[in-house]
């Protein structure tokens, strides 16, 4: 073989390989599943004044800023607190309350109240196994004032380890699926 | 290459005397130290068809009497020395010439090259097939770990990937027969999807530019290669089993190769490992599958030509630590506050989520012609299909789908021309072409962290080497053209679109060394190189949630191509061939090196996040690694070696360089049985028992203040881990079976079983290393 033969080959190889460059210029944009970017916990009370909590961040993680509108409650008063979760990211707004509902064992709220100004906050529902799940609760506010709360959603936490049934989130473990805090006032 | 020098031996048959009657015929000989040419005497000489044994004598003799007419094996054994078999047929009295690699006279297990005309003045040290195959059970990271100034880059113990004098990932090629690796390389938690098993020989490149290569590094180069087809009609192979205790690991290796008109070789491997243990308990969720498989063809004409093809499929589950996910900045200090967040579990071989499922085909064809004695063509073909899967815990319906999928094709094609020319001038140039393709799964429900791209590359190097008197010398220039082209979604507007980027980059490669033989002991080699590297795809375009590290990572399309000015200055030599050593000292000064820089906090619905931003600045790494082997008598030998390395960012008031390998320290004492013993009725031939320690110490390039809050911009979210010492012991023996030969080796790892995590370890945020682990292995060859 001579080496310009040899060259011609190679070279040919060579340029059917470049050949082979596609020219896609069009991907899909792959639907974005699980992922929570409204959080909405209501809180009602026996008198049926409603107050909301809102977590909204529609272009997720790294874009523009989350909107979080903080609450007004009234001082002493006993609320029903009802914890929604969805995404509102594709052209249907998926509910992913319902999909921790189906998988209850999997998964626990937690409530971490950082003021004087919330007696308790407790849960009133379970999971198959009678553990605690949190998207309903009963919210119980004192006096006059203003704090925070933290809600986090935990998945696959350790149901069992110590005082995670009574919402302690210390020894829970598992993988944080959100984690907002809300700001709020006692009037 | 040079494979076929390192691999075997001058055998020059010899005729003597053509008339005897039948079974009247001897073979003689004569061994030598292939090193040094002196006869060795004490080699142990086995003829498998008659099962006759000899001892060569102190002029390195040997003689085998009656022997008839016929084809035969000989096994030649030496004390540390690998044991060698060679294919004799015999028509007549027969002498043989042999020569046998003496190790003894290397640094331990790691090869060092001599001055073969083929391979480079570059720093070039290898690891053995011995090696290799005594330490079956771990992966090509861990093997390179042997060679000084190399550590590994790991998530857990499965996930490793080399770093050769702090260049890792995107500053370091990984050259799999010959064919630069083409994957998802960028991933710190992305191991090198490569079967040692498969492979025969492993060496790593500490140069100062790789001139030969294709792809953008800034000198270091890993290289790992089968070995050619031994020239033997018969069909030969090797069955290899061996165990952890660690995992309760179990894996199997066979290799099968024949030598008729064709060569023809076949290698497999399986292993299955389940949940390993730290020092305490067990780490749920980091057991391990692979299943590996390698075909190689080669035809040898008489016209010069030579051809090879070599296909080759590696297929791995790997888990990952159940505990080792933080979401958030919380986590992060739930982590820090508490000393041990997980109970005992079971030991299980069940591999969950979050794991990792890749596979990686390769298909290559290789053809050299010799055009006469000086001159020689050479061309590569080769085609790669990556698939990668990531799995994470996930909610209902999308449980069994991947977070991450992405599949990458890579073709390539080499042609490279050698001559020597007169004046004792050696020229090599050569061209390549490659062409990438890295898609995402579009059905994976997540925005992807790298885009879809495509990208083609094509180089051109030259090198010219020419010895005079006692020097050598070694110019090359490269020159890598570069065009990418990428679909990129965005991110801050919705609904959200596909955004086009085009790159184009040149990169540019010099070196110029030289090598002096002072003596015949000792060498010496500076080298100066210069080497670019073009941002890599994950450093311009990635975005989003880097999960289990709970970081946000952010690439930059604007970042420049990374300038590194390197130097080398090697010293190696032996003082009475009885102490060895091997110094090394080397300085880079990088333009615009690119790093991950923490920028503060992203809030997200996880709550707020540490945000990390790819930066560049101009830094500086340099350090010196020393290797050494005492020969402290005939059968006792002790080797140290330390390696140092320091990183430095000018550009920022001289802070440290983050995930650079901590300083270590190897010490080694083996014993050596001059003699075979008897035990149970066989001879246990070539027995080694070893005592090794590594202390690695604590990475104090790096600061971390406990005192300042979580919340601002900080390199290390958790305390630095303090330095470590690992004791170790080693044990291996052969056995002669009729025409097989057996060889036993075994291994205790963490003897003392300590608690200790490893900086440039990810699972150390969450669990404590690796504890005590006792292996086993047998390998027959036959």
């Amino acid at each position: 073989m001579k080496f310009s033969k040899s060259l011609t080959i190679f070279v040919s190889l060579a340029l059917s390989l470049i050949a082979c460059k596609d020219d896609d210029s069009d991907i899909a944009i792959p639907n974005e599943e699980e992922t929570i970017t409204t959080v909405i916990y209501t809180l009602t009370d026996s008198q049926n004044n409603i107050s909301t909590f809102r977590f909204e961040d529609l272009d997720g993680p790294g874009g523009n800023s989350p909107t979080i509108t903080p609450a007004n409650l009234l001082a002493n008063t006993t609320y029903t607190g009802v914890l929604t979760f969805l995404n509102e990211s594709g052209e249907e707004v998926e509910d992913i309350s319902e999909e921790v509902k189906e998988e209850d064992e999997d998964h626990q709220v937690f409530f971490i109240n950082r003021s004087s100004n919330i007696a308790e906050i407790a849960y009133l529902d379970a999971d198959e196994d009678g553990n605690p799940l949190g998207l309903q609760t009963e919210f119980i506010t004192t006096t006059s004032g203003s704090g925070f709360v933290t809600i986090i959603l935990r998945h696959l936490p350790s149901k069992n380890a110590v005082g995670v049934s009574d919402g302690g989130i210390t020894n829970a473990g598992g993988e944080t699926d959100i984690e907002v805090t809300f700001s709020f006032n006692v009037q | 290459m040079y494979s076929s020098k390192i691999h075997l031996i001058g055998i020059l048959f010899c005729t003597l005397q053509a008339f005897s009657q039948e079974c009247a015929f001897h073979i003689a000989g004569v061994i030598k130290d292939e090193g040094t040419n002196i006869p060795l005497d004490n080699a142990s000489l086995y003829l498998e068809e008659t099962k006759q044994g000899a001892i060569s004598d102190d002029k390195g003799a040997f003689v085998f009497h009656n022997i008839c007419e016929g084809k035969y094996h000989l096994v030649i054994t030496h004390i540390s020395c690998a044991t060698k078999e060679i294919f004799i047929e015999v028509s007549q009295d027969t002498t043989v010439d042999l020569t046998i690699k003496h190790t003894n006279h290397d640094l331990e297990d790691v090869v060092i090259f001599g001055n073969s005309s083929n391979t480079t003045n570059q720093n070039t040290e290898t690891i053995s097939n011995q090696y290799i195959s005594d330490n079956a059970s771990q992966n090509l990271g861990s093997l390179v770990e042997s060679i000084v100034g190399v550590s590994t880059i790991k998530n857990g113990n499965t996930i490793a990937k080399p770093v050769v004098q702090g260049n890792f990932g995107n500053r370091l090629t990984i050259l799999n027969n010959g064919v630069a690796q083409s994957g998802q390389q960028w991933g710190n938690d992305h191991s090198p999807e490569i079967d040692p098993l498969v492979a025969n020989k492993i060496s790593v490149v500490k140069g100062v530019s790789a001139l030969k290569y294709l792809g953008s590094n800034l000198g270091s180069v890993v290289l790992v290669e089968p070995n050619v087809i031994n020239q033997e009609p018969h069909l030969h192979g090797k069955a290899s089993y061996f165990f952890n205790s660690n995992g309760f690991g179990h894996g199997a290796n066979l290799e099968l190769q024949q030598y008729k008109k064709i060569g023809w070789k076949i290698n497999a491997t399986i292993k299955k490992a389940g949940d390993r243990s730290s020092n305490e308990f067990v780490l749920k969720n980091t057991g391990n599958q692979e299943f590996n498989i390698a075909f190689q063809l080669e035809k040898e004409y008489s016209s010069g030509l030579k051809a090879e093809l070599y296909a080759s499929s590696f297929n791995t589950t790997i888990g990952i630590f159940q505990g080792s996910q933080a979401s958030n900045l919380t986590d992060l200090e739930n982590i820090l506050r508490s000393e041990q967040r997980f109970s005992n579990e079971d030991f299980s071989y069940d591999i969950g989520a979050p794991r990792q499922e890749v596979s990686h085909q390769l298909l290559k064809l290789h053809v050299k012609k010799e055009l006469n004695e000086l001159a020689y063509l050479d061309f590569t073909l080769a085609g790669q299909l990556n698939n990668r899967e990531e799995f994470d815990n996930r909610r209902s319906a999308l449980r069994d789908t991947p977070v991450l999928g992405l599949l990458n094709y890579n073709l390539f094609s080499e042609g490279k021309y050698h001559k020597r020319l007169s004046n004792n001038y050696v020229f090599n140039t050569g061209l390549q072409l490659s062409y990438t393709n890295n898609t995402n799964d579009s059905e994976t429900g997540v925005l992807p962290l790298i885009p879809d791209y495509d990208l083609f590359q094509i180089g051109a190097f030259t090198t010219l080497k020419k010895k005079l008197n006692k020097n050598t010398i070694e110019l090359g220039l490269r020159y890598d053209f570069t065009t990418q082209n990428v679909l990129r979604i965005t991110r801050n507007e919705i609904p959200r679109r596909v955004v086009a980027e085009e790159d184009v980059f040149n990169n540019l490669n010099a070196s110029i060394s030289v090598k002096r033989y002072f003596s015949e002991h000792i060498t010496g080699t500076y080298s100066l190189g210069y080497a670019s590297r073009n941002p890599a795809i994950n450093e311009l375009y990635s975005f989003g949630l880097h999960q289990g590290v709970a970081s946000f990572e952010r690439g930059d399309p604007d970042l420049d191509t990374e300038n590194g000015l390197k130097t080398n200055l090697e010293l190696e030599g032996d003082i009475n061939e009885r102490f060895t050593f091997k110094l090394l000292g080397y300085f880079q000064r990088i333009q615009n090196y690119i790093f991950l820089e923490p920028t503060g906090f992203e809030l997200t619905n996880r709550g707020a996040l540490p945000s990390f931003e790819y930066n560049q600045v101009n830094a500086q790494i340099f350090g010196f690694d020393i290797a050494t082997k005492w020969e402290i008598t005939k059968s006792i030998f002790s080797t140290a070696k330390y390696a140092f390395i320091q990183g430095v960012n000018t550009s920022q008031g001289n802070i440290g360089i983050i995930n650079l390998p901590s300083n270590n320290l190897r010490f080694g004492l083996g014993y050596q049985f001059t003699n075979a013993f008897k035990l149970f009725g066989r001879s246990f031939e070539n027995t080694e028992l070893g005592v090794n320690s590594l202390h690695v110490f604590k990475q104090n390039n790096i600061s971390f203040d406990q005192e300042l809050p979580l919340n601002i911009e900080r390199t290390e979210f958790v305390p630095i881990p303090d330095g470590y010492t690992l004791l170790g012991l080693s044990f291996a023996s052969e056995i002669q079976l009729g025409k097989n030969r057996l060889r036993l080796t075994g291994k205790v790892d963490n003897l003392l079983n300590i608690a200790y995590r490893d900086y440039l370890n990810r699972q150390r945020y969450f669990a404590n290393d690796l504890g005590i682990d006792i292996s086993f292995g047998a390998s027959l060859k036959f």
